[in-house]
């Protein structure tokens, strides 16, 4: 009994040196708690840049329409349905419309969708279902490479290649079109949608492929039927970014949209002048309330950018959900 | 219909979607390849991009074949109408003496021009008139009009080098920081939540946005003005997400068992990050900055707004400068020079191939070694 509590009570002891020493080692303390906030403080960068970004295009971007601002004022009515796009000097005779860009640019988009998301998820099957191995080796390098090319060199392919054949076949004396915008994009938002939706196919539970097999289904019934519905939402998403992609694309679309000072667009031969563009051509000479509507041109799109978002948060949350 | 016709029809459809995916790109990157590999030798890698003009003098080379400099010539195009240009320079020639005005040595290269010999001009002399103007000089140096037609990309080279090199100098250590706090020590909940929809919400934003931001707070707030300082700046701010997501990734890859060790040792939190889990990361982390630079490469809207298009060696950090993509676009937008562009664009697109591979063979030791 005696030799069991003196182990204990130097048991004690020990404990009681151990938590001794720990509480002495305050800089060793101080340092951990120094770095856990620095490491919180570089996360939080991320959020402070959003807002920031936020702040200052929508604070430049809205003040044209109000009233006071020292740069001059022009009307929020005329600003989204006018349809043309004047910039002069003298702010009473500047015009600054741009409903045929949003027009432009949704038009542009929706073409590059209806075109592209099939071609896309048809691809996205491809790989990740029907391709055998070394196939499948050649070509999803290829994709992850259309991805990580430069939009300016699709811009270039374009002007070089797609502008030149619209040309031949268009009644119009120009190239740069619609067309040639919807051309451009589709090949843009195809890395986008083959990704995403090739793994939204993989995530498919290998127990439903299996069962529509054990039911007779050929092996195209089982992609259309069971797969594809099944990676719905992923797919969405794929489409949702792709959408993003696309309507926020400046530089590519600039090389081959024509950028024509007013007019909506009736047919596809029409050069059009998308959201993007707009800002990117103008900004290095606007100054004044030119370069403040160039901002509101901004805010436009990033409103687009925002709802795209917020769509796709819904999308991946239900996904997620499931 | 049949179901089997019914199946072959849709494999149709499916291959070819697939060939058409495969075959634009095919198609781009031979396009970008046939018009502008022409144009990529050394002299278009080292060049200037503005042509040059220099007087130079160059002390006389008795004893060399054809002439008193020592230099060959052919007679070519150059501004419409008919140049000398410099084919090659004998090994014995003084031409490697030759000085500017500031008598500073100047470097004669293959493919100069020569507009003026001493002062004589030499537009449309043929060879052998040239070398008579240069024989009869019977003084020991002679003055020599020169003119680099530049043409190449060594100030775009230097300004994406640079450019490439800043941003991830402010955006690395920002962007690991970040993961690491994301993967070590949030609790789920609303800041993390936050800190997730920024990130997220930074990947969707398209870069013209960035630019318009750049533009009004770098550039116009800041006072940087149009500069690799600014530009660089905003590139950072887009390469956020990227290295975030990729650190993460290979933060998450690393077994507990590992930070369980190495707290269980006695290690404190940080000890174990700076010991144990970032030498355990550093390949996903060198993907992640593979990734960035491929990013930097390409991208053109935001540095556009940010960093200018004038193409020249940037001297200081608020000099402006375009790097190589955003050159390729002026190029093509301004002057409709679909070769130079291309030209360009062949270097980014062989730069892009091999960080592609270089990011494949470096995720694939990651996966083996982890396995």
């Amino acid at each position: 009994m005696d030799i069991n509590l003196n182990m204990i009570e130097e048991k004690n002891k020990t404990t009681d040196n151990k938590t001794f020493d720990m509480k002495i080692d305050k800089r060793r303390e101080l340092l951990e708690s120094v770095a856990r906030k620095m490491f919180l403080l570089n996360a939080c960068i991320a959020v402070i840049c959003v807002a920031a970004i936020t702040f200052f295009v929508f604070y430049k971007g809205l003040q044209p329409f109000f009233s006071g601002n020292a740069e001059g004022t022009y009307s929020l009515v005329d600003f989204l349905t006018g349809t043309q796009w004047r910039p002069n000097d003298d702010i009473n005779s500047a015009l600054y419309g741009i409903l045929y860009m949003i027009c432009g640019s949704l038009m542009a988009t929706v073409g590059a969708i209806i075109i592209g998301v099939p071609i896309g998820i048809l691809s996205a099957v491809f790989i990740s279902q029907i391709a055998p191995k070394n196939i499948k080796r050649i070509i999803k390098p290829a994709v992850e490479l259309l991805a990580g090319i430069p939009s300016v060199i699709y811009g270039v392919f374009g002007l070089g290649i797609i502008v030149p054949k619209i040309m031949d076949i268009s009644p119009r004396a120009q190239g740069q079109s619609l067309l040639a915008v919807i051309m451009v994009l589709t090949i843009m938002i195809l890395p986008t949608v083959i990704t995403i939706s090739e793994s939204a196919i993989n995530a498919v539970p290998q127990a439903y492929i299996e069962g529509s097999y054990g039911l007779g289904a050929s092996k195209i019934q089982t992609i259309f039927k069971v797969i594809l519905p099944a990676a719905k939402s992923g797919i969405l998403a794929g489409v949702v970014l792709g959408i993003g992609r696309a309507i926020g694309e400046t530089m590519a679309v600039m090389l081959v949209a024509g950028n024509p000072i007013a007019g909506i667009p009736t047919s596809i031969w029409d050069p059009i002048r998308p959201l993007t563009t707009n800002i990117a051509m103008e900004m290095g000479y606007a100054f004044g309330l030119h370069q403040e509507i160039l901002f509101s041109t901004g805010v436009v799109l990033f409103i687009f950018i925002i709802i795209l978002n917020l769509i796709l948060n819904r999308i991946t949350a239900k996904a997620g959900e499931k | 219909m049949n179901r089997s016709i019914k199946d072959k029809i849709m494999y149709g459809f499916i291959g070819l979607a697939t060939a058409f995916t495969v075959g634009i790109l095919l198609w781009i990157i031979g396009f970008v390849f046939v018009n502008g590999l022409k144009y990529v030798n050394l002299d278009f890698i080292m060049s200037d991009y503005d042509s040059k003009t220099t007087y130079v003098t160059i002390p006389v080379s008795e004893n060399s074949t054809n002439n008193k400099l020592g230099i060959d010539f052919e007679i070519k195009e150059y501004e419409d109408t008919n140049y000398p240009v410099i084919t090659s320079i004998d090994k014995s020639s003084k031409a490697k003496e030759a000085v500017d005005k500031k008598g500073e040595s100047f470097k004669l290269r293959k493919g100069d021009i020569i507009k003026k010999v001493a002062g004589k001009s030499a537009e449309n002399l043929t060879a052998l008139e040239l070398n008579e103007v240069i024989n009869n000089v019977d003084t020991d140096t002679i003055l020599v009009k020169v003119t680099n037609k530049g043409e190449g990309i060594f100030p775009m080279l230097i300004t994406t080098l640079l450019t490439i090199l800043l941003s991830l100098i402010v955006a690395c250590p920002i962007g690991i920081f970040a993961a690491i706090y994301l993967t070590e020590y949030a609790k789920p909940g609303r800041l993390v939540r936050l800190i997730r929809f920024a990130t997220e919400s930074l990947a969707g934003i398209p870069s013209i946005i960035f630019g318009l931001f750049g533009m009004i707070f770098f550039v116009v707030f800041l006072k940087f003005n149009y500069s690799i300082l600014a530009g660089s700046l905003t590139l950072s701010i887009i390469l956020l997400p990227v290295i975030i997501r990729q650190t993460e990734e290979s933060l998450k890859a690393i077994p507990n068992s590992y930070r369980e060790g190495s707290l269980g040792l006695g290690a404190t939190k940080l000890q174990t990050i700076r010991k144990v889990i970032l030498p355990n990361a550093v390949s996903g982390i060198v993907v992640a900055i593979i990734l960035s630079i491929g990013r930097i490469v390409g991208e053109s809207a935001a540095l556009l707004l940010t960093a200018g298009t004038v193409a020249r060696v940037p001297n200081n950090l608020f000099s402006s400068g375009a790097t190589l993509t955003v050159k390729a676009y002026a190029v093509a937008e301004e002057q409709g020079d679909i070769g130079m562009a291309c030209a360009i664009g062949s270097i980014v697109v062989i730069l892009i191939l091999i960080l592609n591979t270089l990011s494949k063979l470096i995720s694939r030791k990651l996966n083996k070694s982890n396995a």
